[in-house]
């Protein structure tokens, strides 16, 4: 027989349970993915090119929607890219507040990968369980952000609010309940004999190919490279930070789903590490701390919050290019800005993890089965609004 | 005209008439249904951390979800796609839906009541029950459409995987018994002991299978929703879908009361209770409750496991289960040797 006899072409996607918001062309034979095309740009939404029309300080609503669960990482991408231009620091206190929110993020982000990861294996008891428990990081982040996923916390030169009263408290209860709950998810899920015999040897992802094809984030610590940019070009309170960058050597999709796990774990030590050590003083610079008129200074120390100062909302960066790039839930993200220095960047770009890592499709997807599609496709963690920008 | 009163009483509880009509027929197959999605849905809801089926009747708890979703789905149109063969399309659900149940009437509720007795009744049963799957393929075909025919190409392979180990690890049960007749299977029970205790192969290996033929976790291939969106009924809506659904549960159920037949001493042992009617009520519900109980804990391996793939299945069902079914046999045969002794 030719091969358009015995090859059938699925459209898995964008009308389908699990393809998400793209559609993948699957070549099957029999029960055998010969090969597999991600056709990616469904939710295409022109970030890149409505940023130019955008004050700066508008851009941040905006760049959190792509990457949603994991906003507060891209946020921080983009204000550091930002200070870099304008040639300011946020003060210490600020910085450990942004690694907080960030670490909270990756934790929830995480948790919402392994639910989707789940619920494409099957497992609707792992997927409502992480839902659940993601839940407990968004409260905790609606309490000192105000919004349960756009937070818009990190603004150029500081945070947004301070830490409320009673968040320590309530953070090391969640913290240990939710160190209560990883063994469980191992019961049911990671250690499940099933779960085991769809991941292990699944979606094998080599360290040289990882290299290669310049993988990032857990997918590419996962193939034993330990990369993390949190290590690498440390930013924010990550320095002075004790973690573990988490790696496993099998490249497969366990490996995948359980560098994650390690991440949640990393990420718990690292939050209780931050409200041990979050040293006191302003969360906002000391050039825009200055242009707030003392009655709205007493307001703020009163509610714990920021009032915006007229300078940062009309932001006029000098001439020149800044890039940023932060360790986000799903991987490496790159902020990249040139200011001609009007109040609207000339050219915005955005590099996401899930846009470097949707060449995996292609390179794992392939003499499998179609029941290991969703398997792999979970355990990349790929986010299509995320690549597609 | 008390005369045609009870001419249709009788009429109503002759067996050839109430078996396939009432219990465990029809009737009593589309309570079960109600009933079990509703447990299944409230049961791993339970073990998720939600509520479940909760605003139809909030005060039992939703229970009469399923009620209003057959309403809806009764109401639905069932829309035929331009492509599909309507023949296949539109009788392949109403015929799955008659095929999964036909095999109740050769169940028998009590020593005196069943719809015909027969030397070979267990053949019947396990015949009778394989002829569904068939109906998965023929729908999948005819809906014309991918995802619709890998489903209806993996119900083949699991056809043949499941049913041929069913039927050995059932007949240990007869070669134990020394008879196929379900009456004398539970008379032998009430002599001896359960089925279960005498050959725990035998009924380990069929609970698999029986979940591995109804497609319940975790053996929901056929209809694998991340993979292949809803297997053969992808295109299906309507009453039509509702009755492709359904089709599984009510599958589930009869094995369910051959398990308890087989394996758990049919409706023995019978309370010492006297009540009108208590010669056809009483064991009818001791059999009910203990294949309910068997249904409860197939629908509650949703809540565990994730899916197998269709491979590591057919792999487990011709590489251990078939081996661990004439295993049964062969226990059978050393059970008897010893009795004999």
């Amino acid at each position: 027989m030719s091969e358009e006899e015995h090859v059938l072409e699925l459209l898995i996607g964008p009308q389908h349970p699990a393809s998400g918001h793209m559609r993948l062309v699957a070549k099957v034979d029999g029960d055998v993915v010969v090969s597999l095309r991600p056709d990616i740009g469904y939710v295409h939404r022109t970030v890149e090119k409505l940023a130019e029309t955008k004050n700066y300080i508008q851009i941040i609503p905006l760049i959190e929607r792509p990457p949603l669960a994991d906003t507060a990482n891209h946020n921080l991408g983009y204000v550091l890219a930002l200070e870099r231009l304008l040639g300011i620091e946020a003060p210490p206190r600020a910085q450990w507040l942004r690694t907080l929110l960030a670490e909270m993020t990756r934790i929830h982000s995480h948790f919402y990968g392994l639910g989707i990861h789940g619920i494409m294996l099957g497992s609707s008891t792992a997927f409502m369980w992480a839902f659940w428990d993601r839940e407990i990081m968004i409260e905790l982040a609606q309490r000192l952000t105000g919004a349960r996923l756009t937070y818009s916390y990190m603004i150029p030169g500081g945070v947004r609010r301070d830490l409320p009263p009673g968040f320590e408290d309530e953070m090391d209860k969640a913290l240990r309940y939710l160190e209560r709950r990883i063994p469980d998810y191992h019961k049911i899920f990671f250690d499940n004999p099933v779960t085991r015999a769809r991941l292990e040897g699944v979606g094998v992802l080599r360290r040289e190919d990882a290299i290669r094809l310049g993988i990032v984030g857990p997918n590419l610590r996962a193939s034993g490279v330990p990369y993390d940019v949190r290590k690498v070009d440390p930013y924010c309170a990550y320095p002075e930070l004790d973690f573990n960058v988490v790696t496993r050597e099998e490249g497969d999709s366990l490996a995948r789903m359980m560098v994650r796990v390690g991440e949640i774990r990393e990420s718990i030590n690292m939050i209780r590490q931050i409200l041990k050590k979050m040293p006191d003083g302003p969360i906002l610079e000391e050039r825009y701390l200055k242009m707030i008129p003392p009655k709205w200074k007493e307001w703020m120390a009163q509610h714990r919050r920021i009032k915006l100062p007229a300078a940062l909302i009309s932001l006029r960066p000098p001439k020149g290019e800044a890039v940023a790039r932060v360790e986000a839930a799903r991987g490496e993200a790159v902020y990249y800005i040139v200011s001609d220095g009007s109040p609207k960047p000339y050219r915005f770009r955005v590099v996401s993890p899930s846009i470097r890592n949707v060449v995996l499709f292609e390179h794992l997807i392939r003499n499998c089965r179609v029941a290991d599609i969703p398997a792999i496709y979970g355990s990349l963690d790929y986010f299509p609004p995320e690549a597609d920008r | 005209m008390m005369g045609l009163l009870e001419w249709i009483l009788d009429l109503l509880l002759s067996p050839w008439l109430f078996v396939p009509l009432i219990y465990p027929g029809l009737i009593s197959a589309f309570a079960v249904l109600l009933f079990i999605i509703w447990f299944e849905r409230k049961l791993a809801a339970k073990v998720q951390l939600r509520y479940g089926p909760l605003y139809v009747l909030k005060r039992l708890g939703g229970a009469i979800q399923l009620v209003a979703d057959l309403l809806r789905y009764l109401f639905a149109e069932p829309i035929v796609p331009d492509q599909a063969d309507r023949l296949a399309f539109i009788f392949g659900p109403i015929l799955l839906f008659a095929s999964s149940y036909i095999a109740a009437i050769a169940i028998p509720i009590s020593y005196d009541f069943y719809a015909f007795r027969s030397e070979i009744s267990l053949l019947v049963v396990l015949g009778l029950n394989t002829l569904a799957p068939a109906f998965n393929l023929v729908i999948g075909w005819g809906s014309n459409n991918k995802f619709g025919l890998i489903g209806g190409l993996r119900e083949g392979f699991l056809i043949t995987a499941d049913e041929i180990p069913m039927f050995v690890s059932a007949l240990a049960m007869a070669v134990l018994y020394g008879t196929m007749d379900l009456v004398r299977m539970v008379e032998l029970q009430s002599e001896w002991l359960w089925g279960i205790a005498l050959n725990p192969l035998a009924a380990v290996t069929f609970f698999v299978l029986m979940l591995l033929s109804t497609s319940r976790f975790p053996f929901e291939i056929v209809e694998a929703e991340s993979e292949i969106v809803m297997g053969p009924f992808t295109e299906y809506s309507g009453i039509l879908y509702g009755l492709t659904m359904g089709a599984s549960y009510v599958k589930l159920y009869v094995l369910s009361l051959l398990f308890a037949i087989l394996f758990l001493g049919g409706w023995e042992p019978l309370p010492p209770l006297e009540f009108p009617g208590s010669w056809l009520i009483l064991p009818g519900a001791v059999l009910f409750l203990k294949a309910l109980v068997i249904m409860c804990l197939s629908v509650f391996m949703r809540a565990v496991y994730p899916r197998y793939r269709i491979d590591q299945a057919l792999r487990l069902a011709w590489h251990y289960l078939f081996p661990a079914s004439i295993l049964s046999v062969f226990l059978s045969l050393l059970v008897l040797s010893g009795w004999s002794i």
